[in-house]
């Protein structure tokens, strides 16, 4: 899974405010959030923040409202312009753009899937999955067959002609998405594209979006403020608080050695059979144990693992990657793993 | 001895008003005053006149009279009334022509040539066969009882009035929804527009242009109207859902595209609204600008009015009735179908 770096973010700070180059100064020298709205009265919307966004993979940042999510991702592609930091893009430094380069970059490389869905309402669905080709100039006969491609790959076969009012907001976000696919751009940027949606379709069109993933090996950064959908989407996890990154990492790995009682508190909730995959908790070895009692893959979540053993903690498990053994899972270890991380590290919770 | 002669002293003026007593013409107070033969002094505090104009002339002749004032108003208006005329007079012309073309081309062609392409734009426009019977019924009407000549003359004098409005209003409007400064600057104009009273603007216009020209009344009438498409196109724009120009902006639109493509549709339904509302304020001028040789209905209002005619004031008032039902119908039929075009 080595990748090349696809978007790199570097010592980006965001202030909003009169001045933020004055306030910049301040927050540099170590004032935080609340300090400096209080006293200089200006928001810190992010600060210095480090990502690294790996080509073909699915970054997921997650946080709270007023985290910063969504002030984030819009720095990508300069919806908003940062206070300070660079962005870089293929090597190349956004920020240095010129408008025209800008507009390249918006129409050919960097598509985006919103929250509302912000979808033209007087076109069609189909003239709106076309809008990235429709923007770089393309009539509506030139990009029907493409857009009728998109269309039909979510899921929207035979709603071409009609409007996006007529269509469920899950059908709306679907079209969204085509669009966002249409424009055929290496990187999708998709801000909380899933929440307005209820939970079951919200869980459909993930798995939509997983299995169009592994097809199409897009870059793609996604946004969310709910763990269980950050931790099923995620290649690579960055958990925002309050304008700074407080753990980025491996999810399986965020999850196993949280650094942060703010992350600890995050997890706690969660189905951590469903979410903890064996390759994080197995013993690496190629020995093979003494008594094993079958094979499992190190892809497989704990949930099913413990549906094998019938509830049986005697087991022992060979894990295996392609065909060969790459680990030994003990069930007493799966045990100790589903233990939830604040009542390992004492009571830490109490604080928050 | 006037209520204010300590002051001029006070303040030792008194020279400066003794300068020239002589001429100024008498104010109503004097006259009053000089008829009742009395030059009695106010002798309570009860008494008092406010440190007006006039009450300041009294105590000190060189000071102006509040007469004074408008005068020269008037006069300045006077004074560069020739150099705006040069400069207005060309930049205006073209719209009598418009008007008078209008006027000619509508009265001059047969009825029934006039009728069906009227009702043939209200289908267009409205899709509505019932529109289509109404408006047919009601101009059968007025052509019935004889007025179809002054009720073509009233439809195309707000035809190209409110043509014209469009044409300038949108565009400013446009401006003002792109920028904050020309909002600024804009409303102030527009709420002075909105409430000085019609007739006001008709005595600086009757000053600066010959009241036998068709472009007075004409401008009389889009200065009054303008008003409502300006500000709902600004609005119209204003009010666009800021996820979707998000988006446009997240897709690489230019402005332009953004402006044709996003923000002009989704702002139809506003925009609409304010060409009704034009359209319906063209009416209500165009009858009052009948004052000033507009012809169609208001001419037989006036004419009403001046001699006493109640039959032929209310018919005509009847036929105007008429045609802002029929208007304002057809605007906001094609209105409710722009709306339900674009419902979200």
């Amino acid at each position: 899974m080595d990748r090349g770096i696809k978007i790199s973010i570097r010592n980006l700070y965001k202030i909003f405010g009169p001045t933020p180059e004055i306030a910049l100064t301040y927050v540099r020298q170590g004032m935080g959030k609340a300090e400096l709205l209080e006293k200089h009265n200006h928001v810190l919307g992010l600060q210095d923040i480090n990502v690294d966004v790996h080509e073909g993979e699915i970054t997921v940042i997650m946080g709270l409202s007023g985290s910063g999510k969504s002030t984030l991702i819009r720095h990508l592609n300069r919806l908003i312009e940062p206070t300070a930091g660079e962005i870089e893009v293929d090597g190349e430094d956004v920020l240095q753009f010129d408008e025209n380069k800008l507009r390249k970059l918006r129409r050919e490389r960097m598509s985006m899937v919103f929250q509302k869905f912000a979808l033209l309402p007087h076109k069609t669905v189909l003239e709106n999955a076309g809008m990235a080709l429709l923007v770089r100039g393309y009539k509506v006969q030139d990009f029907e067959a493409e857009a009728r491609k998109w269309l039909a790959r979510v899921g929207l076969e035979g709603n071409e002609n009609q409007y996006p009012h007529q269509l469920s907001g899950g059908m709306q976000q679907r079209v969204g998405i085509a669009r966002a696919l249409a424009s055929n751009s290496p990187i999708m940027l998709m801000d909380e594209a899933f929440s307005a949606l209820d939970p079951l379709i919200r869980s459909d069109m993930q798995d939509l979006l997983l299995e169009l993933q592994g097809e199409l090996e897009k870059t793609i950064v996604f946004i969310t403020h709910d763990l269980d959908e950050a931790l099923k989407l995620a290649d690579h996890l960055v958990i925002l608080k309050d304008g700074y990154v407080v753990q980025q990492g491996e999810p399986q790995d965020i999850l196993m050695h949280p650094n942060d009682p703010y992350i600890i508190d995050f997890i706690s909730d969660i189905n951590r059979a469903r979410v903890l995959r064996v390759r994080s908790i197995m013993e690496k070895t190629t020995e093979a144990p003494e008594h094993c009692a079958g094979d499992i893959s190190e892809r497989d979540n704990l949930e099913s693992v413990i549906a094998m053993s019938e509830g049986d903690t005697d087991h022992t498990y060979r894990v295996m990657r392609k065909g060969k053994q790459v680990g030994v899972l003990d069930m007493k270890e799966l045990v100790k793993a589903l233990v939830p991380t604040d009542a390992a590290e004492g009571n830490e919770r109490a604080r928050y | 001895m006037a209520t204010y002669d300590f002051l001029f002293s006070s303040l030792g003026l008194e020279e400066w008003c003794a300068g020239d007593t002589s001429d100024s013409p008498l104010s109503m107070a004097d006259l009053l005053r000089k008829t009742k033969g009395t030059e009695a002094e106010p002798d309570s505090l009860w008494d008092l006149p406010f440190p007006s104009m006039d009450a300041l002339h009294e105590s000190c002749a060189s000071f102006p009279q509040s007469r004074d004032l408008t005068k020269g108003l008037e006069q300045g208006f006077l004074d560069i009334k020739d150099n705006l005329s040069v400069v207005l007079d060309p930049l205006t012309q073209p719209l009598s022509w418009f008007l008078d073309g209008t006027l000619y081309g509508m009265l001059n062609t047969p009825w029934w040539i006039v009728i069906p392409i009227l009702l043939a734009v209200v289908f267009v426009v409205s899709k509505s066969w019932k529109l289509v019977v109404f408006v047919g019924v009601s101009l059968a009407l007025l052509a019935f009882i004889d007025y179809y000549e002054y009720a073509m003359q009233t439809l195309a004098i707000i035809f190209v009035c409110a043509f014209l409005c469009v044409i300038f209003g949108v565009p400013i409007g446009i401006a003002m929804s792109r920028s904050d400064m020309m909002q600024r600057l804009t409303i102030p104009v527009l709420d002075m527009l909105q409430t000085l009273p019609p007739f006001v603007y008709l005595i600086p216009l009757i000053f600066l242009f010959s009241v036998t020209e068709s472009k007075l009344y004409g401008i009389a009438i889009i200065l009054y109207a303008i008003v409502p498409v300006i500000r709902l196109t600004n609005l119209g724009i204003r009010l666009v859902d800021k996820d979707v120009i998000e988006a446009a902006d997240a897709f690489g639109m230019t402005s332009r595209q953004k402006l044709y493509k996003v923000q002009i549709p989704l702002a139809l339904p506003n925009i609409m609204a304010g060409v009704n509302q034009t359209i319906m304020m063209s009416l209500a001028m165009v009858v009052i600008a009948s004052l000033v040789s507009a012809p169609g209905l208001g001419v037989l209002v006036l004419q009403g009015i001046r001699n006493l005619e109640l039959g032929v004031g209310l018919v005509a008032g009847l036929g105007i009735v008429i045609l802002a039902v029929i208007l304002d119908r057809v605007t906001k039929a094609s209105l409710a179908r722009i709306n339900a075009a674009q419902k979200q």
